[in-house]
């Protein structure tokens, strides 16, 4: 099997300002990736440019066998924005089955299957209107998973969330893995990233190193990834 | 195309209605009190006008006085009969709009006027009577009768009829114009709320095309757009008795054609707008020009030649038209003007539809 994504060269400028310069890397199936670093770094265009809703001022994107952007991969990746893009006046249900019935997915087994998992089925035919930010926050990683999509881009899925919560979703996210989902997420938390497979380290557009946790942290000769983090960066510049 | 992605966007758009009871309210109850009230006003301007007459002929006119006041009384026009000392009074106090004179001339009698004159409409009518009075009196010592009755005149309505008033000319109009104000309005800012809130990049990195999102869009607010046409129908029907010579249906075929323009245009100039007041400012820039010019209070026929040229890239003006055709003059949708305005309302909606989709590519920048 080839790689679920792959990327070459991809540089994207919005106006005079370069968001992202020249990153290339590939992704294995069935694992998680994390794209680690500071706000501005250029994740989240990263992952809009693999969405496809960003063109590329130069360079490839890859998905699943197919050139970005492409109709055909569109059923089968999942995305979860930054901000938590929901309709605060339909419920937890109807977002979800709203997003769901875009996907062709009309079962309402998987709607509820969704939401209990994100651990909302009590609070299911709640408006999100009346829902804290963690709880918005699991009703859109809902939308982005009721369609069991091969390749899931999250951004900054766990920001808001309590660390019990957490828990349960890197346990999910490693479960989706074993099912062969691969998952690209971004994070600018540290320790979170420690349990991802892989990380792109990525600062000002630019990608400073890519590897294993552990090949980081042994590479930058650091006990821990922040300070790899901080050799790579000062490498960089 | 996918009959159920398109589905799912209506489906979406009528639950969110549904939350919603502030929209509801301004969808349903505010044109049937804008509606009542214009009917109501028209019906009643002519009446409240406060009118003297003083006779210094010294009986003479008092005849014909006499049957006019029975006429004018009719018309909603109360008149008194006092001195001209009290009538100087009270029209300079504001307690009569006006007052007419009658004094003894060489031959018959002249008539002087006092009017009140700061509202010209009232003035305008008090002249009016005025002149009959003078016509009355000028051709009368033989003739008591105020004026020629109208029964007594030969009278052919082509359309309309006798009873026929303003809002009878106006109530068509108002169904399309509301349609096409809602829809603008909710579309604009509800895809507004869709680009701020994330959602549409959401939509748009599914597998829904365009189309579908459009056409889910249109068949959403449609839905409301049609409910809202039939209420006002019922209502200006029913409770203001507007006369109504229509198709219900061929109505309603209308109202879609200005929905489906209207969803367009809001889902275009969303785009220009970052937050909802600047959505809202869309409404004197959109709405109101087409309030005045499209037809809907004064006709194009009467503006100047540049305006009636703005007046015809304007959809209402066609919509207006086709309304009054079918509601008034019971026309049908293959009859000459209501054929080529429901076409030029495709035109419109075809070309929002196009330039709407333009701004909804799924790539951007």
């Amino acid at each position: 099997m080839g790689p679920a994504v792959s990327v070459e060269g991809l540089s994207k400028r919005f106006g005079r300002v370069e968001a992202l310069h020249d990153v290339s890397f590939t992704v294995a199936p069935g694992q998680t990736y994390g794209l680690l670093g500071p706000g501005g770094c250029g994740k989240t265009t990263l992952i809009r440019l693999l969405l496809g809703v960003l063109r590329p001022s130069a360079g490839r994107a890859v998905v699943l066998g197919r050139p970005v952007p492409s109709p055909a991969t569109a059923a089968v990746i999942g995305y979860m924005p930054q901000l938590p893009a929901l309709y605060l006046e339909l419920t937890a249900r109807e977002n979800v089955s709203f997003f769901a019935s875009l996907y062709g997915v009309h079962s309402r087994r998987a709607v509820d299957e969704t939401l209990a998992l994100v651990e909302l089925a009590d609070r299911a035919d709640s408006p999100v209107s009346t829902f804290s930010g963690g709880m918005r926050q699991r009703v859109s990683l809902a939308c982005a998973l009721v369609h069991r999509p091969r390749l899931l881009l999250l951004d900054e899925p766990t920001v808001g969330i309590d660390p019990r919560l957490r828990v349960a979703f890197w346990t999910y996210f490693q479960r989706l893995n074993d099912e062969g989902v691969t998952i690209i997420l971004s994070s600018h938390v540290m320790d979170e990233a420690e349990r991802c497979r892989r990380l792109i380290l990525l600062r000002d557009g630019r990608l400073l190193a890519e590897g294993s946790p552990a090949e980081l942290r042994s590479q930058a000769a650091t006990s821990t990834l922040e300070e790899a983090f901080l050799a790579f960066a000062g490498n960089g510049t | 195309m996918s009959a159920a992605r398109t589905w799912a966007v209506t489906l979406r758009i009528v639950r969110q209605f549904r939350r919603d009871p502030r929209t509801l309210v301004l969808l349903f109850a505010v044109p049937i009190v804008v509606i009542l009230l214009v009917g109501y006003l028209l019906r009643t301007s002519s009446g409240g006008i406060k009118l003297g007459f003083v006779e210094e002929t010294g009986g003479a006119a008092a005849p014909a006085l006499g049957a006019l006041g029975q006429t004018l009384s009719e018309a909603g026009v109360t008149s008194y009969h006092l001195s001209r000392a009290e009538a100087e009074e009270q029209v300079e106090g504001g307690e009569l709009d006006g007052a007419i004179i009658v004094s003894p001339a060489d031959q018959g009698a002249a008539i002087s006027i006092l009017l009140e004159g700061s509202n010209p409409q009232r003035s305008k009518a008090i002249l009016r009577i005025a002149r009959q009075v003078s016509l009355v009196l000028s051709t009368s010592s033989a003739l008591p009768q105020a004026l020629p009755e109208e029964s007594d005149l030969s009278v052919t309505y082509y359309y309309g009829g006798p009873d026929f008033d303003t809002i009878d000319f106006q109530a068509p109009p108002l169904i399309g114009f509301f349609a096409f104000f809602f829809v603008f309005l909710l579309t604009t800012v509800s895809f507004l709320r869709e680009r701020t809130a994330g959602t549409l990049e959401r939509l748009m990195v599914t597998p829904t095309t365009r189309a579908e999102l459009v056409l889910g869009y249109v068949a959403g607010f449609g839905i409301f757009a049609v409910l809202q046409a039939m209420v006002i129908l019922l209502v200006t029907v029913f409770v203001l008795q507007v006369e109504y010579a229509g198709n219900l249906a061929l109505v309603l075929l209308l109202v879609v054609a200005v929905t489906v323009g209207a969803a367009n245009l809001g889902i275009f100039l969303s785009t220009f707008a970052r937050t909802e007041l600047q959505a809202v400012q869309f409404i004197p820039i959109v709405i109101v020009p087409q309030g005045l010019l499209s037809g809907v209070i004064w006709s194009i026929d009467t503006f100047p030649r540049w305006l009636q040229g703005v007046a015809h890239v304007l959809p209402l003006t066609y919509s207006n038209e086709a309304l009054r055709d079918v509601m008034i003059r019971g026309r049908g949708l293959l009859d000459e003007g209501v054929g080529l305005n429901f076409l030029a309302l495709v035109g419109f909606a075809a070309f929002f539809v196009v330039i709407a989709s333009m701004t909804l590519r799924r790539q951007v920048g």
